[in-house]
């Protein structure tokens, strides 16, 4: 309890102290650099901020809430154009026509939110993986393509790689390959419908209702289906992704084709 | 030729008196007697529950469970204008065959209720520092008395149109929107009085519920739901003035009403902070209550309180739900809550003594209502996730069914942690105080008919997600309702068995349908997203 209202306290005091330094700085209304960004108390003022202000919306860890419409903003960015400024502009002045309200925050409280948004997004994989990019392709063509996509080539039925490293760690990648099922995104969730006559397909959950069932099947065909005409909809719990252990893909393997990803993002 | 234009003009004159005459009766609009008159008219929808009592269940019976199959819709009216994040909350009234229709950030219109066609449209030109009211830019109708409309606005005011021509007779301001208030409630009109709430119980407010002459828009008298210092109630909070002023407890959905108890029935929203409870120890009265106030006073007759000291965002801002029904053997007249903490609750509406109290989700926080009516609290929350801070249920309205007694209403089956923490208490921000994890990898949705003697679940009809749709019952036996996944429905009310869907193509959020009868056809009328959908069973 004393710790909450010590830190509030530090806070006021924290913003106090950098709102007058914009004060009598710069004017701040039309400034493009954020003049906190290398202030490391702003990331932490401004994730105090945010989980006060934002969180309802965009949720505590900052990923969105899917059924409020609100955006992950670990992902913002990695979006062409978006800059500290426009970040600190869509605080201001909030998205009209959406939940999204302007914000009457002092400057500088805008400026520790967007230092803290800065250091909550993703960043993936900063440094070059070592490896063969060449082998890398061609395992990535044997095990991957045939449902993962990279630029105009490859399957649907995973998500798309083009861009993976940008948005994971090396780490969460190989984690990835390895166990697949650990963690399967939202739009990949694996099903299994059995028709009345016995027959099966699976697939990956695209959409439901109460009343219709909408997936990619394991020939990466689009198909929706109302549920009355199913004897059972089974939510699977195993990733469509086979695991790679590593007497099928070594470590080494791994390394090739994420260095072979990293090669081909924008 | 003239001859023969002097006939003509004399039929016409004839003709056009003779119809003057056949709709004299509503020059003047609707009156009192008529909103009291509620479901005895079937052509008119007059106040946000169609009737006083907030059953939301109408006497037609031209759609079926045998026909409704063939509902198919008529016409749709596209609004232009949207919440994201929410939805179109509003109930349309509807008199004379025209409704009066209010939507997000401030719209309204009058629509021909034959073709869904706008007479006219009003928009409200907003400040753009609005607070909580830019946050939640919603509306949940309009009130109306002769041919007076009164709408609340996002900036916390509460103004009077002509309802002939959609032009502003009178504004006044009911608090400070820089602050944090706002208001979204349909105003609830009770004898020669306009009753209106107030939103913002997340900020430095305190709520109250007002009443205004109609005419002059004076306000008659105010209901703060926090007692000033030295008040009764007040011995539930801190000795500190400053604090009362800031409790919260926000009045934003409108009640219901007894004419013959003369008493309005009304829910209080959460208290502020919503999680950081440190500088509020104590039951903190009249948040998350329900208040019996007389309708010539304000003055509050009985309260009784659902969440005590509460810490989890759960708003007591329901329609109470009011029956004459047999208790125990004797007639009771009760009012009827299916609450944001996930108990329904049964009480006496003379008296406010507690009858019955049964959790209808699988919430942990408590299992049973103790005798003294106070919950029996198992899980703070350090014993597992407890519902999300949307509830168990929300302000969308119930239905109550007469006869087969059920209290038909969308549950929400969620999963949340909550992390309080102080917060800056600024003006105009607001003062959540913390932070939720949700887990949205397990909540769902459930249509719920609960038997209203023993709180015991009858049937049910599960949605995918954690859904925010009302629901209406008519006396054919039908149940309407709407999911989050936008699919209007209707249901068997004795078996909960779907009936008939129909995809509207938007979610159903904050929205319950209504219906009512024109140039002899029953129509069903569901707002979402963007859409407001006229259904009945052929066309005109």
């Amino acid at each position: 309890m004393a710790r909450y209202f010590y830190f509030g306290v530090k806070n006021l005091l924290f913003v106090t102290s950098i709102f007058c330094g914009i004060a009598f700085g710069q004017s701040s209304a039309a400034q493009e650099m954020n003049p906190l960004a290398a202030d490391p108390r702003a990331v932490r003022v401004g994730g105090s901020l945010f989980r006060a202000q934002c969180a309802t919306c965009h949720g505590a860890d900052a990923k969105g809430i899917e059924d409020i419409e609100a955006p992950d903003l670990t992902l913002m960015y990695l979006r062409d154009g978006v800059t500290d400024a426009s970040v600190f502009q869509i605080i201001r002045e909030g998205i009209p026509g959406s939940i999204m309200p302007p914000h009457t925050f002092s400057d500088a409280e805008v400026w520790t939110l967007v230092s803290y948004l800065r250091s909550a997004g993703i960043v993936g994989t900063s440094t070059t993986i070592e490896g063969n990019t060449e082998r890398g392709l061609l395992l990535f063509n044997n095990n991957c393509a045939q449902c993962h996509r990279v630029g105009v080539r490859g399957g649907s039925l995973g998500p798309d790689l083009s861009s993976i490293t940008n948005r994971r760690s090396q780490d969460a990648l190989i984690n990835s390959i390895r166990n697949p099922s650990a963690t399967i995104s939202r739009r990949y969730k694996p099903v299994t419908l059995i028709f009345q006559n016995d027959g099966i397909i699976h697939g990956t959950i695209k959409s439901e209702d109460a009343f219709s069932i909408q997936i990619m099947d394991s020939n990466q065909v689009l198909r929706g289906f109302r549920k009355s005409l199913l004897q059972e909809v089974i939510y699977g719990e195993l990733s469509l992704m086979p695991s790679f252990p590593a007497s099928v893909l070594s470590d080494g393997d791994i390394n090739d084709v994420l260095n072979f990803l990293q090669s081909t993002r924008q | 030729m003239k001859i023969v234009n002097a006939k003509c003009l004399l039929v016409k004159v004839v003709l056009s008196l003779f119809a003057s005459f056949a709709y004299a009766q509503n020059v003047n609009g609707p009156g009192y007697e008529d909103i009291l008159n509620g479901f005895n008219d079937p052509t008119r929808w007059l106040t946000y529950s169609g009737d006083y009592s907030g059953k939301r269940h109408s006497p037609l019976t031209q759609i079926t469970p045998d026909n409704v199959a063939d509902l198919r819709p008529i016409w749709t009216f596209q609004s232009g204008t949207t919440t994201r994040g929410r939805g179109w909350e509003t109930t349309p009234l509807l008199d004379d065959g025209v409704l009066y229709v209010t939507g997000s950030n401030n719209y309204a219109w009058a629509l021909d209720a034959r073709s869904g066609r706008a007479f006219w449209q009003y928009r409200r030109n907003l400040p753009d520092d609005l607070t909580y009211g830019a946050s939640a830019p919603v509306n949940r109708g309009f009130g109306m008395l002769g041919n007076q409309l009164f709408m609340v606005t996002l900036d916390a005011h509460l103004m009077s149109f002509d309802r002939r021509t959609g032009e502003v007779l009178w504004e006044r301001e009911l608090a400070d929107y820089r602050i944090g208030y706002s208001a979204t409630m349909a105003p609830l009109i009770v004898g020669n009085k306009v009753i209106v709430g107030i939103s913002g119980g997340e900020y430095q407010t305190r709520g109250f519920i007002d009443a205004f002459d109609p005419v002059s828009g004076e306000r008659i008298w105010r209901f703060n739901t926090i007692p000033g210092p030295g008040e009764p109630g007040s011995e539930t909070w801190p000795d500190d003035p400053k604090i009362l002023a800031e409790g919260g407890g926000g009045t934003w959905m409108n009640g219901s009403y007894d004419p013959d108890l003369n008493l309005i029935y009304w829910g209080v929203g959460n208290p502020n902070p919503d999680y950081y409870d440190e500088n509020r120890a104590g039951d903190n009265l009249y948040t998350d209550s329900i208040v019996a106030l007389d309708a010539n006073t304000g003055d509050l007759r009985w309260h009784y309180q659902f969440t005590p000291h509460d810490v989890n965002d759960w708003d007591s801002n329901h329609m109470p739900v009011l029956a004459n029904i047999e208790w125990q053997g004797a007639p009771r007249k009760v009012v009827m809550v299916g609450n944001r903490n996930g108990f329904f609750y049964v009480l006496d509406r003379e008296t406010g003594e507690f009858l019955l109290g049964e959790p209808f989700t699988a919430t942990t926080w408590a299992r049973e209502i103790g005798p003294d009516g106070r919950p029996i609290v198992l899980n703070d929350g350090s014993l597992g996730c407890l519902p999300d801070p949307w509830g168990s249920t929300n302000f969308y309205p119930p239905t109550f069914f007469p006869g087969l007694d059920l209290f038909i209403l969308t549950a929400r089956e969620t999963c949340a942690t909550y992390v309080p923490e102080e917060p800056a208490n600024t003006p105009g921000q607001s003062n959540f105080g913390g932070t939720v994890f949700i887990d949205a990898e397990v909540g769902y949705g459930a249509l719920r008919a609960l038997d209203v003697h023993t709180g015991n679940l009858e049937w049910e009809f599960i949605y995918p997600s954690p859904t925010f749709g009302g629901v209406m019952s008519t006396a054919s036996g039908l149940v309407f309702a709407g999911d989050h996944e936008g699919n209007f429905m209707a249901f068997n009310a004795d078996s909960g068995e779907n009936l008939w869907h129909y995809q509207t193509g938007s979610r159903i959020w904050g929205a319950a349908a209504i219906t009512y009868m024109l140039d002899g056809l029953q129509y069903v009328m569901i707002p979402s997203g963007t859409t407001l959908s006229a259904f009945a069973l052929r066309a005109p």
